[in-house]
C-alpha cells in the first residue's frame, strides 16, 4: 500500500516572468489521499492543472506509475474534475456521462452499463434525462465527479472540489468523496483546512508556489502541536491591564493578545495554569475563558500561510 | 398589380422565413438566458425579416455556441 | 479512429441542437433563390419604384441562365461566407472559453481526432447548406431566366465549394488560435475577403491564390473554362487547407484550456 503513485519532481511554471509554481517535489502513495492546501492564489490550480496534463510544466517531471513502471499517458489512469466543472448545456447528464465513458475507452455497451451505474452512485438518476444547461451547482460537481470516475482511473484529482457549494451540497460531495477514496487514491486542492482534515490522511501545504510543509497528517499533529493556553478575560480596566502585562512573563514563548483576549505559547501548560490563575486571583482579574491544551492544525495552517 | 407573379415559385420564400422564424421563437422559449431581454428577440426575429432569425440564431443565445 | 467517431457524433448533435443544421442551410437556400427572383422581376421592381421619366421605355435585355447563377455565386461570396464565418467561429475557441475543454482534454483523447472531427463536420455543414442553395438558385434560374450547362454548373459549383471549405478552414484555424468571437470573425473573414479582393487587382500575381476560386468559377460558368490558374490554384487551396489543419492541431494542443 505503500508504493508511490504519482511522483513529482522540480515542478516549476512560469507564465511570462512571474513564476507561479517552484520547483514543487512530491509524491502520492497509493491508497492514500492527500490534500493540496494553501491560500487563494497560492499556485494550486495551477499544480493540479500540469498534473491533469492540461498546462505544460516549464521544467520538472511529473511520473505517474503503474507497477512500478512510469506511464507514457497518464491521463488513461487519471480522473479529473475542474474546479468549476461545465459541460455542455445542451447535452442530457447521461448523454454527457456516456460521452465522458466513451472518450476514456469504454466500449459501447460497458459504457452504458457504467453510465448508469455512476448516474446512481451521485444520485443524479432521475435527473439524468434533462439538459445539463439547468443543473443546479452540486448537481454539477457530482456529474462532474461521475465523469472523472467513470473509467475507474488509479488517481482522481479534484481542484476545490466543495468550495463553491452550499452546505447541504457540500455535504454530498464530501460523503462522496469518502466513499471513494476507500477504492482511489485521491488527490485534491482546497484553501479550508477543515475540508482537508474530514477525508485525507495526508497533506502538502503550499504557499507562494512552493511546498511549505508536506506529510502524514497525524504526524504533522504530533510533531508541530504546542502548548497554547487560551484566555478570555472581562472588559473592565484592572483585567485589560493584567492582559497586557502577562506577555513578559517567563513560561510564555509567545503572544498574541488583542483586547481582551491573548492566545499564548507556553513550555509547559500545568506550571502556566497554575501561575496564571494564582496571579489573576490576585490582580482581581474577571476571567471569561480560560483554555488550555494543544494547538491545532488550523493554528499551524495560518502560521504557515503568514509566515 | 402585375398578375403574372409566379406564386408557386415565390411561396417557398415565404415558407423558409415562417420555418425560420417558428424555430427561432420555439428556441427562444426554451432557451435559459439570451443576450438582451427575451421580448426585444422576439421582436427582432417577427419583424426583422430572415436577418432577424439569423441574428438571433448568431448571437441571440448564451448557452448554446 | 473511434475517437474520431465519437467526436464527430457530438459535432453533428451540438449542430443540430443548436439549430445550425436547419437555418444555415435555409440562408443558404433563401440566398441561391433570390438572384434569379430579383432578375426576373427587376423591370416591375424598377417600373414600381417610379423613378424612370414618363415616356422612357425600360431597355433591359434579360442575362443569360449562366449569367444569373455567375451573380448569384457573387452572392455567396459576400454573405454566404459572413453566415458561415459566423456559424462556425467559435467551434474550437468555444470549448476552450467555456471550460469544457479541461474535462475533455484531461481524459485520454486524440488532438488529430478532436480536430479532425471539427473539420469533418465543418465540412460538411458547408458542403450540404451550399449544395442545397445552389441547387434551389439552379432550378430558379432555369424556371424564370433560361436553361444552363449542366457540366459546367456542377463545375463551378465545385470550384465554389473548394473556397467555401477554404473559408472554413481559415474560420477553424483562427478558432484555434485564438478565444474572442468577434476576433475570430473578424479575421477570417478579412482574410478571406483580402485574399479574394487581391486576386481581382493583381491577377496575374495572384493567379494561383485560392482568392482566384470564385473568379475560377464564375468563369466556368460564362466561359465554359475557369483559365490558365486554374490547377494551380486548386493544388494550392488544398495545400493551404492542409497546412490550416495541422497548425490547428498544434494549436489545439497547446492552448488546451483557458488560463
Amino acid at each position: 500500500m505503500t508504493q508511490p503513485l504519482l511522483q513529482v519532481k522540480g515542478l516549476t511554471k512560469r507564465f511570462k516572468d512571474r513564476t507561479v509554481v517552484r520547483d514543487v517535489a512530491f509524491s502520492i502513495a497509493e491508497g492514500s489521499c492527500a490534500a493540496l492546501l494553501g491560500p487563494n492564489g497560492a499556485g494550486k490550480t495551477t499544480t493540479i492543472s500540469m498534473l491533469a496534463g492540461l498546462l505544460q510544466p516549464t521544467s520538472g517531471s511529473i511520473q505517474l506509475l503503474d507497477q512500478s513502471k512510469p506511464v507514457t499517458d497518464r491521463r488513461m489512469f487519471i480522473g479529473y474534475l475542474p474546479q468549476m466543472p461545465v459541460f455542455y448545456p445542451w447535452m442530457t447528464g447521461r448523454e454527457f456521462l456516456r460521452y465522458a465513458a466513451e472518450l476514456a475507452g469504454l466500449a459501447g455497451r460497458d459504457a452504458v452499463l457504467k453510465t448508469d451505474e455512476w448516474l446512481e452512485n451521485v444520485g443524479l438518476q432521475h435527473a439524468a434525462s434533462r439538459r445539463i444547461g439547468g443543473y443546479s451547482g452540486g448537481m454539477k460537481q457530482r456529474l462532474g465527479l461521475a465523469q472523472a470516475l467513470i473509467h475507474r482511473p488509479k488517481l482522481l484529482i479534484l481542484d476545490e472540489p466543495v468550495s463553491a457549494l452550499d452546505p447541504a451540497g457540500r455535504k454530498d460531495v464530501l460523503n462522496l468523496l469518502q466513499r471513494i477514496r476507500l477504492e482511489t487514491t485521491v488527490l485534491f486542492s482546497t484553501h479550508v483546512l477543515h475540508d482537508a482534515e474530514e477525508i485525507c490522511d495526508e497533506i502538502l501545504m503550499i504557499r507562494e508556489g512552493e511546498i511549505a510543509l508536506q506529510g502524514k497528517l497525524d504526524q504533522i499533529r504530533r510533531e508541530y502541536s504546542e502548548p497554547v493556553i487560551r484566555i478570555e478575560v472581562g472588559g473592565d480596566p484592572v483585567s485589560l491591564k493584567w492582559m497586557a502585562s502577562i506577555s513578559s512573563k517567563a513560561f510564555v514563548r509567545q503572544a498574541e493578545i488583542t483586547g481582551n483576549r491573548a492566545r499564548l505559547t507556553v513550555t509547559d501548560v500545568e506550571k502556566a495554569s497554575f501561575e496564571l490563575m494564582a496571579d489573576a486571583v490576585s490582580h482581581q482579574v474577571a476571567f471569561r475563558k480560560f483554555e488550555s491544551g494543544q494547538s491545532t492544525l488550523e493554528d499551524l495552517f495560518l502560521k504557515v500561510v503568514q509566515a | 398589380m402585375n398578375t403574372d407573379i409566379p406564386w408557386d415559385l415565390i411561396a417557398p420564400l415565404i415558407v423558409i422565413w415562417l420555418i425560420l422564424a417558428v424555430v427561432g421563437l420555439i428556441s427562444l422559449s426554451r432557451t435559459e438566458s439570451t443576450r438582451g431581454p427575451k421580448w426585444l428577440w422576439v421582436v427582432i426575429i417577427v419583424c426583422g425579416n430572415i436577418l432577424g432569425s439569423v441574428l438571433y440564431f448568431v448571437v441571440g443565445r448564451k448557452d448554446v455556441s | 479512429m473511434k475517437q474520431f467517431g465519437l467526436f464527430f457524433r457530438k459535432e453533428m448533435l451540438e449542430m443540430g441542437r443548436s439549430y445550425r443544421w436547419l437555418w444555415v442551410p435555409l440562408v443558404f437556400l433563401m440566398l441561391g433563390v433570390m438572384q434569379p427572383i430579383v432578375t426576373r422581376f427587376m423591370p416591375e421592381i424598377l417600373k414600381a419604384a417610379g423613378n424612370m421619366p414618363k415616356g422612357m421605355t425600360i431597355m433591359m435585355e434579360m442575362p443569360s441562365g449562366a449569367e444569373v447563377l455567375a451573380q448569384t455565386l457573387g452572392q455567396y461570396n459576400a454573405i454566404g461566407i459572413l453566415i458561415l464565418v459566423l456559424s462556425l467561429m467559435t467551434m474550437i475557441s468555444g470549448e476552450r472559453q467555456s471550460g469544457v475543454s479541461q474535462m475533455i482534454f484531461s481524459k485520454p483523447v486524440s488532438f488529430v481526432s478532436y480536430a479532425a472531427a471539427k473539420w469533418m463536420s465543418m465540412i460538411s455543414l458547408i458542403t450540404a447548406s451550399f449544395g442545397l442553395g445552389y441547387a434551389g438558385a439552379w432550378y430558379y434560374t432555369v424556371q424564370m431566366i433560361g436553361p444552363v450547362d449542366t457540366a459546367a454548373a456542377v463545375k463551378a459549383a465545385l470550384f465554389y465549394l473548394l473556397w467555401m471549405w477554404f473559408a472554413g478552414s481559415l474560420t477553424l484555424l483562427f478558432s484555434s488560435l485564438m478565444n474572442p468571437a468577434a476576433g475570430i470573425a473578424f479575421v477570417s473573414l478579412g482574410a478571406a475577403l483580402l485574399l479574394s479582393l487581391a486576386y481581382g487587382m493583381l491577377p496575374r500575381y495572384m493567379a494561383w491564390s485560392p482568392g482566384a476560386l470564385p473568379q475560377i468559377s464564375a468563369k466556368v460558368l460564362l466561359q465554359g473554362s475557369g483559365g490558365t490558374g486554374t490547377m494551380g490554384a486548386l493544388l494550392i487551396t488544398i495545400l493551404f487547407m492542409i497546412i490550416f489543419f495541422v497548425g490547428a492541431v498544434y494549436m489545439t494542443q497547446r492552448k488546451r484550456a483557458r488560463f
